[in-house]
Parts: structure tokens; sequence; C-alpha cells
């Protein structure tokens, strides 16, 4: 566009940069800007024909944040969580918030955003499921402001791996946001430990997919690989398909059930002596 | 720095040997390889009290450890601090420059938790610095909470000292990757921080220079997130413009303290050639031999001694000819001892504590030693060769220098042509002030970059200023490459990367090319050389030399960015034989030159490397030839040059090819004096001779004769009825320049001035690679040398 744009392309050649490393900033599987802007343009003259699906699950409830909300029948439910595994006193379930985000990347720092929340607790016997998704990047205070209403004073996390991920970074978030992280200083149960304790050398590995399959039977059909969320969400902010983006939050919606289902297959395993656990 | 020039002495020699007298004993035996003697004077110190306001448990602790008052600069330092104005304080070698940000920080820290951050060029010199802090703290019970933050810090750590620390040290290359992507981490003290200590800020010039204010204008950024201005506490070793330099790199106005109140004792300085031991083709005898010798001469007499070589190669060269003399007993400590990169910390640790408790007596050291890094005081400091400054010249002789007596520093002179030109002009010492550091926060590519990491850091307003510039240009190209996206005027980052790690500090972009040592089946990185370096000094067969230590180039793999090289023993180096062509795109500025006139403005530069030269060493014979066959180099960039109208020329030469030749010595001679003008290193100017409209140009063939190519490739000479306007350029070598061209212009009556001098003062016959390039022996005598064809030109380009 601009002739500071021509200009740095010259001398970035000129460095070798562009050479050397095409793919340095190559960000998602998507058509050029250009392409989508075509995309864009053409849309209008084609009422119709070929509209493109921007389709995205549950209401707008602020302008860009999107909160879906599913129930789920769950036969087996205790009232209590016997969280020795974790090394943890028992908890009482209604105070457990099972959580998992999507994000733009596994980059870290503070460039990497949650693009959605997804988090489950127990309603009348039965798991709910509440999924938080922005469409655009404005809407991220308010995806925080809401997710921090699921909190009370009592509330205990429940995550797979997110004492080291997802935690730390919506805490970067809500101090990039200038807001009070609702998640600091509570209790977190994060299975991913009590797991890889248990069968790190019985599985090939202690991923969330191979926990699930292995102790609840869970098979996925036509699941979006979590690697490709973050394209799957920049190519509908950029005006392309919501498609792949209804498949990430069918995804992260199993996660949030996966994670009930090991922590209450976790608090029924009988106690380990302490020496036991390598 | 108050040197003067004084004539030889031949002293009597008295009972006491000091360098003084030393300096004396090797005027007499030596006096013909001594081409000047400056004289600098020894200094009271001036003193002031400590300040009022320290807290009291810290004045106790100075007092513990025998400081009972301040040398004047620091308690300047403290009062500019206190008036909360930003400092840059001008401190030669041991003069206490610690305690000039010392105090404030502790005092601070003490009585309101402020907390400080302070930023050193090496790890060693930041363990040093905790190390100090860590034992004042001690001594005095302070509560100060003092930790290193670098590469190395454990990762259990780290959470500790975000939450803990006082005053964390680290370094700009940590900021750029760890601690500005990651800030969030770091609230807490960004939160509380007060200071931030930049140390040696002379070290940040150039490239680097550039890349590190960058970094500094994306802390700012930070603080004003968290909503703090911290002060700076910047130091230098003397360069000539700290007040500049430091405004220049923190983008705000800087109180300079110039003025030392330390002690110093008297110095003796020698410059020193070694001796013609060939005089049919002016060979002399290596510098090795002779700074051993005065290095032998000086430990004989009792005298603590510090050689500063500058390879690794040659440090062990040094020590093991030193230790051969000296270190014959094994039974006895020893008492000679190298220093250098490359050794584990602990081994430098050791060296230095034998160092300051004086069981050394000879030390052999690279640059590693010439920072901060306290070894005491010693007697004698001997230079292995011109370090490439005189700041940096000035900085390693203030290593000798004791109260009570004289100390002395020689600086032996190589056969490189900056060398022999410093040591055939003696003056230039005492004329010149020392060197500008230089940077170009501004250079597109540079700023593109960290305009990248800053949106990364945070996000960006439309309307956002990025230290001088309009950020939004910027922000609009990073949006169409993908990596931002725009939405209701803010810029937002987006692409699933760690912009910083994709960075490096120490160069323009990132095509960087490595070179892999394959000796004896190894497969080690041993260098990095810059994507417009490599044509030159990468091409196959080149010898490409590390440290003084020549590799041969087997293979270059162009678009991996590799060079494959093996170690190598043969008694020659190569030269690249390229041929540039420059067209102007813009003109800056003009203005008569002489009988001519000169330039400055943006240029497009096309580069090949056609071929190589072998070139043996000493003689400079021209013994091979080899192809290249690389890529042209196009390169945008800034420049300045000179050129004589056609009349004068005809009037002043008897052909046009003398006329080039003249041109080509003259492009030689102003590339060296223009290099040493600006601190640059030689590769990052570069020289070209042509015609003013572009339609040919000229390169030196081996015998120091022009070349001519034109569109069409070789030419024999400029057709009769073209224009004749032959133009010497000199150019940034960096895409979009690097900010040499307009100081060049700014001085350039002064660059004139030197590059007539040195022609005119050259101890050759006809021309050298010290003047005006290597010229064929059997040349000689032979129509117009080429020196006094350069030496036309220069002086026709001179204001007459």
């Amino acid at each position: 566009m601009s002739a500071l744009a021509d200009k740095l392309r010259g001398l970035r050649r000129q460095a070798g940069t562009a050479a050397a490393s095409p793919s340095r900033q190559a960000v998602a599987p998507e058509p050029s800007s250009a392409l989508a802007q075509l995309h864009r343009l053409r849309r209008p003259s084609r009422p119709g024909a070929s509209v493109l699906d921007r389709e995205v699950a549950g209401r707008q409830i602020a302008p860009g944040l999107y909160l879906h909300e599913k129930h789920y029948d769950w036969p087996e439910h205790q009232p209590w969580l016997d969280a020795g595994f974790a090394r943890l006193e028992p908890i009482e379930t209604a105070r457990l918030l099972y959580f998992d985000t999507e994000t733009t990347g596994l980059a870290g720092g503070t460039g990497t955003r949650a693009f959605m929340i997804g988090a489950g607790d127990w309603c009348e016997g039965r798991l709910r499921l509440r999924q938080l998704l922005i469409t655009t990047l404005g809407a991220e205070r308010a995806m925080l402001a809401e997710f921090a209403c699921w909190f009370d004073a009592h509330t205990a996390l429940v995550s797979y791996n997110g004492k080291c991920y997802d935690a730390p970074l919506l805490a970067t978030r809500y101090r990039l946001a200038r807001m009070d992280n609702p998640l600091a200083g509570r209790t977190h149960v994060d299975l991913l430990h009590p797991v890889r304790r248990h069968w790190r050398k019985v599985w090939p590995n202690c991923r969330l997919a191979t926990a699930e399959q292995r102790l609840l039977n869970v098979v996925r059909e036509d699941d979006l690989p979590g690697s490709e969320a973050p394209a799957a969400w920049l190519g509908y902010l950029r005006g392309g398909s919501a498609h792949n983006l209804r498949r990430v939050g069918e995804h992260n919606a199993q996660d949030i059930v996966s994670l009930a289902g090991i922590a209450g297959y976790m608090s029924a395993l009988p106690a380990q002596p302490e020496a036991a656990m390598p | 720095m108050h040197a003067r020039l004084a004539p030889l002495e031949n002293g009597t020699l008295p009972q006491h040997t000091d360098g003084s007298t030393l300096a004396a004993r090797l005027g007499k035996r030596y006096g013909k390889r001594i081409t000047g003697v400056i004289s600098v004077p020894g200094r009271e110190g001036r003193f002031a009290p400590l300040p009022a306001a320290l807290p009291e448990a810290l004045a106790g602790a100075l007092r513990g450890r025998g400081v009972t008052q301040l040398y004047s600069h620091q308690a300047q330092a403290w009062d500019a601090v206190q008036r909360g104005e930003h400092v840059a304080v001008v401190t030669p070698t041991a003069s206490g420059k610690s305690l000039c940000y010392m105090l404030p920080v502790l005092a601070a820290t003490m009585t309101s938790r402020a907390k400080a951050l302070y930023l050193f060029p090496t790890k060693a010199l930041a363990q040093d610095q905790v190390a100090e802090l860590i034992e004042l703290n001690r001594a005095g019970e302070l509560g100060v909470k003092a930790f290193t933050f670098d590469g190395d810090t454990p990762g259990d750590a780290r959470q500790a000292i975000r939450l803990h620390g006082d005053v964390v040290v680290s370094n700009p290359d940590m900021l750029h990757q760890a601690i500005l992507p990651h800030h969030t981490k770091w609230a807490q003290f960004f939160e509380n921080l007060r200071y931030i200590v930049i140390d040696e800020i002379h070290t940040y010039r150039g490239v680097f220079g550039s890349h590190v204010a960058n970094v500094l204008r994306r802390l700012l950024r930070i603080c004003d997130f968290y909503g703090v201005k911290p002060q700076f506490i910047l130091c230098s070793a003397t360069i000539g413009n700290p007040g500049e330099h430091a405004e220049a790199l923190i983008g705000q106005p800087v109180t300079a303290i110039t003025e030392s109140g330390a002690p110093s004792g008297e110095k003796k300085v020698l410059l020193w050639n070694p001796p013609v031991v060939n005089p049919d083709l002016g060979i002399r005898a290596s510098a090795r031999s002779q700074s051993n010798r005065i290095a032998r001469l000086a430990i004989k007499a009792g005298l603590k001694t510090l050689i500063f070589a500058r390879s690794r190669l040659m440090v062990e060269v040094l020590t093991k000819y030193l230790k051969d003399v000296f270190d014959h007993d094994p039974r006895k400590p020893a008492r000679i001892r190298a220093y250098r990169g490359g050794y584990l910390p602990t081994e430098r640790r050791a060296a230095e504590r034998a160092m300051r408790a004086g069981e050394v007596d000879g030390i052999v050291s690279t640059s590693a030693l010439e920072l901060g890094v306290d070894i005491g005081s010693l007697d004698v400091v001997v230079l292995n060769g011109y370090p490439g400054s005189v700041a940096g010249t000035w900085q390693r002789f203030g290593r000798a220098g004791r109260r009570q007596q004289a100390a002395l520093g020689v600086l032996v002179a190589s056969s490189d042509p900056l060398d022999q030109y410093l040591v055939r002009h003696p003056e230039f010492f005492e004329g010149a002030p020392p060197e500008h550091a230089r940077i170009h926060a501004d250079q597109a590519l540079i700023l593109l970059d960290h305009i990248r990491c800053a949106a990364f850091e945070l996000p960006f307003r439309a309307g956002d200023r990025f230290g001088e510039e309009a950020a939004e240009p910027w922000l609009q190209v990073l949006a169409e490459d993908g990596v931002l996206h725009p939405e209701n005027g803010r810029f937002e980052w987006i692409a699933d990367s760690y912009p910083a790690n994709a960075v490096s500090l120490r160069a323009v972009a990132d095509g960087n090319f490595v070179v892999v040592d394959r000796t004896g089946g190894r497969q080690t990185i041993i260098a990095e050389v810059d994507f417009s370096a490599a044509p030159l000094t990468l091409y196959e067969g080149a010898i490409h030399m590390i440290q003084s230590v020549p590799y041969q180039v087997e293979r270059l793999d162009w678009d991996g960015r590799k060079a494959y090289v093996t170690r190598t023993h043969v008694d020659y180096y190569t030269d690249a034989i390229d041929y540039t062509k420059l067209k102007v795109l813009e003109h800056f500025e003009s203005a008569p030159a002489g009988r001519g006139d000169a330039h400055q403005g943006e240029v497009h530069v096309v580069r090949r490397v056609s071929g190589y030269k072998k070139i043996r060493y000493y003689s400079h014979e021209n013994i091979g030839y080899g192809p290249v066959n690389l890529p042209d180099q196009e390169l945008h960039t800034t420049a300045v040059w000179w050129q004589l109208p056609q009349r004068v020329l005809e009037a002043a030469f008897a052909s046009r090819h003398e006329a080039l030749d003249g041109f080509l010595g003259a492009a030689y001679a102003l590339h060296i004096v223009a290099t040493m003008a600006v601190m640059a290193e030689a590769q990052d100017l570069q020289k070209a001779v042509g015609s003013g409209d572009g339609a040919w140009f000229v390169s030196a063939d081996g015998n120091g004769r022009g070349q001519l190519r034109g569109e069409g490739g070789r030419m024999e000479e400029v057709p009769e009825a073209a224009p004749f306007v032959p133009t010497v350029y000199l150019y940034d070598a960096f895409p979009g320049g690097m900010g040499l061209s307009d100081p060049l212009y700014q001085r350039r009556d002064e660059i004139l001035a030197k590059a007539v001098s040195l022609v005119a003062r050259c101890d050759c016959a006809s021309g050298c690679p010290a003047c005006v390039g290597p010229v064929l022996a059997a040349d000689e005598g032979e129509a117009t040398p080429p020196r006094v064809l350069a030496a036309r030109v220069l002086d026709l380009l001179s204001a007459a």
C-alpha cells in the first residue's frame, strides 16, 4: 500500500530477511489479506449464492461477545470430590469450576490471548457448560468481566495443565486490561500432574485426549486438532467462515466434559500410599 | 584527557624503577622505534563529604569499608539524581563509578522500597556488581535484595526475583527477549521501578546501540503502562560525546558529569613501531616480538604488567613466551596468567582475585578485561596492536596507574593500515578527541523490528508515537504482514509468534550467515556474519579470519545462510574482487570542496563479487585468483561523495587513466580516515569510485591500477566523447543506512585534511596498504606512482 511499505519490503529483501525465513510471520493457512479483501468486496454482489457462513454458537451478550450454554445429564454425580490424588483435602463439588481456554497461539508472553473460555460447574445435579467467545478484539474486556462473575468466594478450579498454561495466560490478560484476576489465590486442581504420576509409565503420553480415551472411553469424531484453533478464529476474525470456529467450540466443550469425568475417576481411585508414587 | 606531546627523554637511571624510568630506559635503547611520547600529568583528588541525606545504615556500611568521603563526581551525581535529573557520568577506569549509582539506588530502596533495574553489557560485569552489592548489604545489614537475571538464572528462581528483587541486574538482550515480552509477570517490579542504571553505555553504539535505544523505548512504554517515570543513571568510559550519546539512547535530556574527582598518577605513553627488517619490501618485525620484549623488560624490573592482545590465539602465544621466561619452575606459583573469553567463569574469577591480590606479575588479556572488571592497579600496559579507536586505547591504558608512582603505556603497532597510520601520526592522540559514539535509532529496519516487538507487548492506538516517529505507517505495514489486526483505531498483536526471538540486537534484520567449522569432523558454529558482508568474506575459497585464526570456506549454502569452513595454515589472505555500481537517487546537500564539490544523499548500490585474489602476507604479492559466482547484492542506503569537474582533471592529469588511479588511491585513503573518524568497523563503511552519472565504475586490480567496467562488462577506457566526472563514494553498508554518512559530510573538511596528511606523510615510495592501497613492487618507478596521483586528487578536493 504505502510508499513506506514498499521501501521496507525492499530493505528487508536487501537485508536477506525475505529469502531466509519466508514462514517466520506466517500466521494461518489463510488466503492472503488481498484475497480476503476480494472476498469481502465480492460478497454483496452475489447475494444468496454463496453467502459466507458466519454463524457462531450462542447468543450475543455484549458487542462481539457470545455466550453458549449447554447442560449434560450426569448419572453418578457426587457431592464431594476426594482430591487426595492431588494431595488436597476433599472439596465440595458445588465449588468446582472446570475450565479451559482456546488461544491465539502457544508463543506465550503478552501477545497471546484467549478468544474462548469454556467452563463447567454443577447445577442441580447436571453439568452446566458455559462458553464465552469473542468475535472482535474489543470484546475481550467484556469476556474477562463476564468470566469473573462466574466466581464466588469459594470457587475452586479444575483444569488440565491450567496451572502452567491457562491460568498464567488469563492472569496476563486481566493485568493488561487493568482488572482484578478472579483466578488469583484459588484452590486449583490441575489434573495433568496426578495423571502423569499414575500413568506416565503406562501410556504413550499424558495428553487430555489420551486420558479421556483410556479412562472414560471417549472417542472424538471429527475433532478439530487444538493446533488448528488459532487459525480457525483468525480466519473468522478476518471475515472468513465460522465452520471451523464452531468445531473449536465443540472441541472445547468435550474438554470440559472430560475434565469433570477425569476428576470423578481420579477421586474414586483407591488411595495410594505416598511411597508408591514415583 | 590532558595529554601533551613531550620530547624524548634520556634521563639517567634512578635507583627505583617505575613507569617513567622504564620509559626512559626504553627510549635510550630503542629510540628509533618510539615514534611518539605522550605525558599525562597526574591529578590530585577532589573530595566532598558523604551526603547528609544518606540513610545512616548505608553511611555506616560505607565508613566500615573505609569510604569516609566521596570524590567530587560522585557527589555531583548524587545531587543531580536528587534533583530528579537523568544523569550520565563519564568515568575513567577505577574512579569509583559504581558509587555514583549505588548511593541513590540503595538510599531509595531502603527508605521507600523503590526498585532498580541495572543493565550491563556482559554477564560477568553483572555478577561483579551483584557481588559488590551483596557485600555492602551484608556489611551494613541494609536488607536490600539484589539478583542477577540472565540466561543462566534457573526457572524456579525467576519467580522469586520478579517478586522480591529490589535491584535486578540484567543485560539488554534479556530485557528484550525475556522481560519486556512477559512484563505482566514483572508487574510489581515495574510499578515500583524508580531507577534504571545502564553502565558502559559507550559499548552501545552502531547497530547494537540503535537496537538498545529501541529496547529502551519499549521499556519506557511499559513503564508508562504501569504509571512510573523512572530516572536513568548512565555511565560511560571516555568518549567524545557522552551527554549527546546518553540522550540519544534514552530519548530524554541528560545531565552529563564529565569531571572526575578521582586522583590519578602521572602516566607516560609510548607509540612504538617495530623495526624494519626487510628494507626492500618495507617489512617490519612483528608486533608480537616487540610486545614480548617490552613486557619482559617491565616484569624483570619488578613492574606489574598487562598486555592486551587482539585475539585469543595471540593471548595464548604471548602467555607461552612469557611463561617460558618467568614460569619455568613448576614448583613456584605462576607469575604469568592469561585472561580471555572462552575460559570458565570460575577460572576468570580466580585470575581476577590473584591479580587484585598482587600475586601475578604479568597478565595477557583480550578486550575481555577492557570493561569494568576490577583487577587492581598496574604499572605497565602494553597494547599489542591498535584496539581500533582512540577511546578504546585510552580505556586500556587507564588500567595502568597508581597514586604514588608513574605508570607506562606502550602502543605497539601491527602492520594494519590503521595501526601504521596512528603510529606515524603521534599528534593524533594529542589533537584528536576521543571518538563520538553514534546510534541511528530510527533506522528503518531496526525500527520496524522493535515496533513489531512493542506491539506484542502492548497494543498501539492509531495516534501513538514510538520514539520520535508516528507509529501508524509502520503499524499499517505490520497489519499487511498479518501480525497485527487493526480494529477501531487499535492495532493488536494477532500472530502466533514471539517476535523478540527473531530480532537479534546485534544485526540489522536477521539474514545473517553462520560460519560452521567442520575441521576434523566437527560441526561447530564459530561466527556469525552480516548478510551484507557475506558475499565479500564468505565466498568459496575465501580465507576467513576469526580472531586472527585463518579458516578456509569450503562450501557456501546461500539459501541456508551457512558457510562451512575448515582450519587452514596458508600464508596468504584473500580479498574479494568486487565491483560496485551506484546510482544517486536523491541529493540531500551539496557544497564546494576545493575545485570540485561534495555531496550527501541516498544511493542505490549494486555490488557483484566476480572473483578473489590471494595475497601473501607481508609482501602483499598477488599469488593467484579464484572465481566467485554469487547473486548481485542490492542496497538502498546513504552515501557521501566527492567529484571534480572534467576541465580541472584535464588540466591536472596527463590521461584519464591517471586520474582514475588517483581517485582509487584517494578513495582508499579517505576510507581509512573516515572509518577512524566515525568509530566504525571497516566493513560497515564501503568505498566506490565511478562516474557521476553511473555509466561506469572502476576498481583496483592486483597492481593498484584501475579497471573500468561499464554496462557491458570490462571497458578499456572511458570513451573520449563521453563526459568524464569520476566520483569517490563512501556509503553505509547497511540497507537503509546506519547514519554514518551525515557525520562524514559534516566533517568533510577534517576528513579530507586527514587523508591528505595520511598520503603525504607515508614512508612508502609509491603507495602501500597504509596509505593508497597495495601496489606491486615491479610497478615502482614506472609512470607516475599511485601515491602521487592520489595526493593530487585529494589536494584538488581540499579547500584552496
